[in-house]
């Protein structure tokens, strides 16, 4: 479709740059104290943006802008998520960061970039859209800038970051020299059209999920992730972990599927050329839940063992990525949507608990049961939902993971998930033990503002509700990926 | 050998040599300096391969722009008359392992399938192509990069600013 | 007339240099002219290919854009650095010890 026409298939990205625009200019209008509006303001327009995209979902697949995106309902899927993403960010960070902005301008910014990089359908515009991403990213990882760990995070993020996308593109170039074409279909047609030799399609097939990878935290490329995680503010980390991620997952799905393989059947793919790519995603993700979980275990620092956490995440979602089928897609769909609500929730608790218990350490929450039990059994709550333990929806959600890799016989990754899952229940369950099992002599009762108590009631309900009823998500879910079969 | 294939070679022979002393030099002045050479190389390989907007492009953003930021990172964090100042190093061997991993994998890419070229083009200014392209076909990204370097700006501006009022 | 492949082989060595400083610099800026190694590389693949493989030169707009990413990299990795720089007077990667493992 020319460009003229793909403008009103691209109402959300169209209102999210105008609204970026009008803000940064009632920035200027708005006195020091008053700042606080910007995040009103952006709060808006992200619900805005989301209500647009909302309407986008069945609309016929589309190819806009010269074949630069594409609109699907898979996309559209990716873009509400990540639209309530940003705006769970907003509501968390607002008693924090009252002060600036900037910080609602480029957290604008990235949402923007999320809603792109889930609709890619160009080499360039998949580079682009990460870059738009990550940039803001290193900022934002950096928002404290008199803090020396937020500093760092960022430094690091941002050097290593640089190089990843650097590597990234090297694999494009590549792609792009074997098959003489950008974008993603027109790569998949020559790929398939003209059985080109397997190695280099797997040399460039690795430097791009070098790329990626380190986008959404995978071993081996996470090494950023516990010192950003910790370093960061804690309402950037929770978005790190969540919004980008998704985004970064769901553009490596659109890159499985595209240029790695194509639809065969009503539900399975098959690869474009023999690459021997399941086996390779199946050990990344062994290797990435296994060592995220292990580091986890010894960690002092809550956010610190987050992070770890996220990365053991991550490797649940990968493993479901190795079937290369809808109901291994539609099961990471599902999972991010609950991961996004419990992983939320945990830092949201972090969040507000921080100023009242004076630390970030695991031993700070000592009797928090007792001082504010309200909060304290929401965490649990949280943990155990990330642990996967019946009826929160974090269980329902690996339920829906093992499922698809045990239908296609990886029964291998399935037993060392389990296992996975049982050391992960350590960790988690040291949080709620301290919470409740270890108490001072004397209580002091915490007050939490109302503001925290309803943001926490709002992230915990559905993590309550999907565990009991989560039909109609999963309906969701599966309908959105059913375009890459034409129907 | 024609005189152009002998000039070729030369770049490339210049090109690489000063990208080697970017990577192993322990003064990062002479890192900075040598990037320089490394960048107008490439600005002469794209000459060679008919590029002759991008051989200005690098020019003016890499060696004009980039290049000039990076210098001044060097002279604002290091003094710059203390050039006899060594940068301190990771693991050279481990380094070393790596970049020979690396350029095992390339070598097996490059010399074992074959890259030759398919189409052949008489050498034309490129640049109302580019233009053409940019307001067509390439409309998007190139609207999109322009939001990408707005939030950049904001971002940067917020870091590098001092700040009065706290702490 | 010089081959395709000839292109390659220099992008890839500066590709590999470019890894290798990354690997080898502990200072930030250093790391930086090891990214710009790499997406120069990048840079000259994509405009070789555009010349021998593409029938357009789309190979040479991709570059454009990187030039452009480039850039705008550099400068938020270097407005992060000098705000390091000014609180802490050193921007060794490795010797940045306030966060315990």
């Amino acid at each position: 479709m020319n460009n003229l026409n793909s403008l009103q298939y691209f109402l959300p990205e169209l209102f999210l740059s105008a609204s970026i625009l009008i803000i940064i200019i009632v920035d200027l209008l708005l006195k020091k104290d008053k700042k606080i509006i910007t995040a009103y303001l952006s709060v808006l327009a992200v619900l805005v943006a989301f209500f647009l995209a909302y309407r986008q979902y069945n609309y016929a697949f589309t190819s806009l802008f010269e074949g630069m995106i594409v609109l699907d309902s898979f996309a559209v899927y990716f873009k509400v998520l990540t639209a309530l993403s940003t705006i769970i960010v907003i509501f968390i960070s607002m008693p924090a960061f009252r002060r600036h902005s900037e910080y609602y301008i480029l957290l604008l910014v990235v949402t923007l970039g999320m809603f792109l990089m889930v609709e890619v359908n160009d080499l360039l515009m998949i580079i682009i859209a990460m870059e738009m991403v990550g940039i803001i990213s290193y900022v934002l990882a950096g928002f404290n800038k008199f803090n020396m760990k937020s500093n760092e995070a960022s430094l690091k993020y941002v050097l290593y970051g640089a190089a990843s996308t650097g590597v990234m593109a090297f694999g494009f170039s590549y792609i792009y020299g074997l098959t003489g074409h950008t974008n993603l279909f027109a790569i998949q047609q020559a790929i398939v059209g003209h059985s080109l030799q397997p190695l280099p399609v797997f040399i460039a097939f690795v430097m791009v999920v070098a790329g990626l990878g380190y986008k959404i935290a995978m071993v081996p490329f996470h090494f950023w992730v516990p010192d950003v995680y910790e370093g960061a503010p804690t309402p950037i980390t929770a978005f790190l972990s969540v919004g980008p991620k998704a985004a970064g997952i769901a553009l490596f799905i659109r890159f499985l599927i595209t240029v790695v393989a194509h639809p065969a059947s009503q539900t399975t793919f098959i690869q474009n050329v023999q690459i021997q790519a399941p086996l390779l995603l199946a050990v990344l993700a062994v290797v990435t839940m296994t060592l995220g979980n292990v580091s986890a275990l010894g960690q002092k620092n809550i956010k610190r063992m987050l992070g770890y956490s996220a990365i053991a995440h991550v490797g649940y979602m990968m493993m479901a990525l190795v079937v290369f089928n809808t109901r291994g897609f539609t099961a990471i769909m599902f999972y991010m949507v609950v991961y996004m609500f419990m992983n939320f929730g945990a830092f949201w608790v972090v969040q507000s608990m921080t100023p009242h218990l004076g630390s970030e350490d695991i031993s700070a929450y000592k009797g928090l049961g007792y001082r504010h039990p309200l909060t304290a059994v929401a965490m649990a709550v949280f943990m155990l939902s990330l642990t996967g333990i019946p009826p929160f929806a974090g269980f329902i959600g690996k339920v829906y993971l093992f499922a698809a890799i045990i239908k296609q016989n990886w029964y291998t990754l399935a037993v060392i998930g389990v296992i996975n899952g049982v050391i992960s229940l350590y960790y988690y369950a040291y949080v709620i033990k301290v919470m409740f099992l270890d108490r001072d002599e004397e209580i002091k009762a915490i007050s939490v503002p109302l503001y925290d108590r309803v943001l926490l009631w709002l992230l915990l309900i559905p993590v309550l509700a999907l565990g009991v009823y989560w039909g109609p998500l999963i309906d969701l879910a599966h309908n959105s990926i059913g375009f890459f079969f034409g129907n | 050998m024609e005189a152009t294939q002998v000039l070729f070679w030369f770049i490339a022979v210049v090109t690489i040599l000063s990208a080697g002393i970017v990577a192993f030099s322990s003064k990062l002045i002479h890192s900075a300096f040598a990037l320089l050479a490394t960048l107008v190389g490439f600005a002469a390989f794209y000459v060679y391969l008919g590029a002759d907007f991008l051989a200005v492009a690098q020019i003016m953003i890499y060696v004009g722009g980039i290049l000039i930021l990076i210098i001044f990172g060097v002279m604002m964090t290091h003094r710059i008359y203390d050039t006899s100042k060594r940068t301190a190093h990771n693991s050279l061997i481990l380094s070393l392992l790596g970049g020979a991993a690396m350029a095992a994998i390339l070598g097996m890419i490059i010399f074992r399938s074959p890259w030759t070229a398919t189409v052949f083009k008489t050498l034309k200014p490129t640049t109302s192509m580019i233009g053409t392209s940019i307001l067509t076909n390439y409309l998007l990204p190139f609207e999109v990069i322009s939001v990408l370097l707005l939030g950049a700006l904001v971002g940067a501006v917020y870091l590098a600013r001092r700040e009065e009022d706290e702490e | 007339m010089i081959q395709l492949e000839s292109y390659l082989i220099i992008s890839a060595i500066v590709f590999v240099l470019g890894i290798f400083t990354i690997l080898y610099k502990k200072n930030a800026v250093g790391i930086l002219m090891g990214v710009e190694l790499i997406l120069n590389s990048v840079n000259l693949n994509f405009i070789a290919f555009a010349r021998y493989i593409d029938t357009y030169i789309n190979g040479q707009l991709v570059a454009i854009f990187i030039i452009i990413l480039a850039a705008s990299e550099a400068a938020v990795a270097l407005a992060i650095i000098l705000n390091m720089y000014r609180d802490r007077r050193s921007v060794d990667v490795t010797k940045m010890d306030e966060m315990k493992n």
